[in-house]
């Protein structure tokens, strides 16, 4: 049954019986077909797509819960690239953007490869690593924001333990974005390293021992054979992580609530004070249109890169 | 085959032992947080500071949880959170099976544009869209309800491109054959395909569950009374203000409280974990 599911074989057949059928649509075949989609469908459009038009309307709106909406072209947009809190925001969050991303793509391969090998252990290890990803936000940021403690915390007992002054971590604007950034690597690469386990195990071992035949040793046979298959889940890992990056926003808001020195305030964080604590709803929606429009770019920029390469 | 594969990870002694030595600094690094957070719930009071910090507590005790669960509704968050999280996961599933069906196994005009317009919202950042799902559940009196704590999350990108993967991989003699035997689409779907494709919905509804169980920002936004608030939303509120004050021990009784349900269901499930996304088809 599972080897029915994940068969290549399988699939193919399926593929090509697929294409065959092309040609000859059966009547009813397409009443049939939106039946199926329907529910999905209304969900989709409610609250999705009508949304999504929604809030790019809005954002041309001046708009607060209880007054008339009104047209106001590009007000709201000037409004917050005149706020200097929303271009903290979006430094902040590129900052932790590029934190974040570079480890957590490579530390993400980097357990995805000692935890591929034949190894008595790997498991165990596999499922603790994976441990922190049923660990909820607030959770996180409650234990997180224990451990970086100054004074009673673990991670600066061990610190002192090798000789390294305390830090004061989520008291100090220069350190409180990198320690969010750890928090987060500990909470998420798992997601990533998945991703490239799977990819990993289903590179076929012929490959490694032929080139192993070969004379090509272990760096040769990471370059040659192992990165260039592992790139469309590196493509993908690499795009899930920065679209996340700049979406980031429960870890500050539970473990520093954007300080110190708002050190640690992300967009998200502006559009959650905007629109649901100063009721601002049209500046929050164009907010919320500038990191739809960053994430974009981002993953334009990314994915012309990796044809690049 | 497999054995080929133990070959090229332990051809050295050396290399052997360095793999071991790096998995203990993994498993330290990323066990320790949890077994951390384990151990200072049940420390009493006059231990949680002790220096150095000890990993084994002299005189454990579940006075944190008894603290914890009277003074918060713990039980009512958690109840909300219990049913959001089902509905959720039941809704899901047979959303996205049942648009799955279709966009994997059937030629239909409009095919292409559905499949595209769905996994555009893969890279939707969904912040984007609570400001006016907000002000629509609450033009409707929905706001601070199960209904907007569930539905709207329902349609789900994820679980469509995964079923649809698995679908696809079903050979479509079986369709045939039960077509032959008179068996409508939905017989196929239902008594068929669904069956043969266990490994799938088990892990959508792995994802959905946890990730429904996880959720704060949307939650934290659409509930304002305990009536109706989530585990992750009430939890906040007990860091920050007053909080503050609250023992360490509290808070990570607070924690493994509700890390528990999600860890028993993802180590119940975890081995269709790798096997799911193996059959995305992001493997290349």
């Amino acid at each position: 049954m599972t080897s029915l599911a994940t068969e290549p074989a399988g699939r193919s057949r399926a593929r090509r019986a697929f294409a065959q059928e092309g040609g000859a649509v059966r009547s009813g075949m397409t009443l049939a077909a939106y039946l199926f989609l329907s529910p999905y469908l209304a969900l989709f459009i409610a609250f999705m797509l009508l949304p999504t038009l929604a809030a790019v309307g809005i954002s041309f709106m001046r708009w607060d819960i209880l007054g008339t909406p009104e047209f106001i072209g590009l007000d709201n947009y000037r409004q917050i690239f005149a706020d200097p809190l929303f271009l903290t925001a979006i430094k902040n969050t590129f900052y932790f953007v590029f934190l974040t991303a570079i480890p957590m793509v490579v530390l993400g391969l980097a357990l995805a490869m000692l935890l591929d090998q034949k190894l008595k252990g790997t498991a165990f290890v596999r499922t603790v690593v994976f441990l922190p990803y049923v660990v909820m936000v607030s959770t996180v940021g409650i234990l997180w924001g224990w451990l970086f403690d100054k004074g009673t915390g673990l991670v600066n007992y061990y610190l002192t333990a090798i000789g390294i002054e305390p830090i004061a971590w989520l008291k100090d604007p220069h350190w409180s974005m990198p320690a969010l950034a750890i928090t987060t690597i500990w909470w998420t690469v798992n997601t990533n390293m998945i991703i490239f386990l799977a990819a990993l195990q289903d590179i076929p071992e012929e490959l490694h021992d032929a080139a192993t035949l070969d004379g090509a040793g272990p760096w040769q046979r990471f370059v040659y054979i192992t990165l260039p298959l592992l790139r469309p889940a590196m493509a993908l890992v690499t795009a899930l992580t920065i679209i996340n990056g700049w979406r980031v926003f429960g870890q500050a808001y539970v473990m520093t609530q954007g300080g110190p020195e708002a050190s640690t305030f992300v967009i998200v964080q502006y559009i959650y004070l905007t629109a649901f604590q100063n009721f601002e709803m049209g500046p929050a929606a164009a907010a919320g249109v500038v990191l739809l429009l960053i994430t974009l770019v981002f993953s334009l920029a990314q994915m012309k890169l990796m044809k690049a390469i | 085959m497999q054995d080929q594969r133990s070959n090229r990870a332990g051809r050295s002694l050396g290399g052997r032992s360095l793999a071991y030595v790096l998995m203990v600094v993994v498993t330290a690094l990323w066990g320790a947080p949890i077994l951390w957070m384990l151990v200072t719930s049940i420390k009493p009071e006059s231990e949680i500071y002790a220096y150095p910090p000890a990993w084994i507590p002299d005189h454990p005790t579940l006075e944190a949880y008894g603290a914890l669960f009277q003074r918060f509704p713990m039980l009512t968050w958690f109840r909300n959170s219990a049913v959001v999280g089902i509905l959720t996961t039941v809704l899901t599933l047979a959303v996205d099976a049942l648009a799955a069906y279709p966009l994997a196994r059937m030629q239909f005009p409009g095919r292409r544009v559905i499949m595209g317009v769905i996994f555009a919202t893969f890279l939707l950042p969904y912040e984007l869209l609570f400001v006016p799902l907000f002000l629509g559940l609450n033009s409707y009196g929905l706001v601070d309800s199960i209904f907007s704590l569930t539905v709207p999350t329902s349609a789900n990108a994820f679980g469509v491109f995964l079923l649809t993967q698995f679908f696809q991989a079903v050979p479509r003699e079986l369709e045939d054959a039960a077509v032959m035997d008179g068996c409508s689409r939905f017989g196929f779907f239902w008594r068929i395909l669904l069956p043969l494709t266990k490994p799938g919905l088990a892990t959508v509804a792995i994802f959905t569950f946890v990730a429904s169980w996880n959720n704060f920002f949307w939650p934290l936004i659409a509930t304002n009374s305990d009536e109706t608030r989530t585990l992750p939303v009430g939890l906040a509120t007990l860091v920050g203000g007053a909080g503050m004050s609250m023992k360490q021990s509290v808070l990570m009784a607070s924690a493994v409280v509700a890390t528990l349900p999600t860890a028993i269901f993802f180590l119940a499930l975890q081995r269709h974990f790798v096997r799911g996304i193996a059959a995305t088809g992001i493997k290349g």
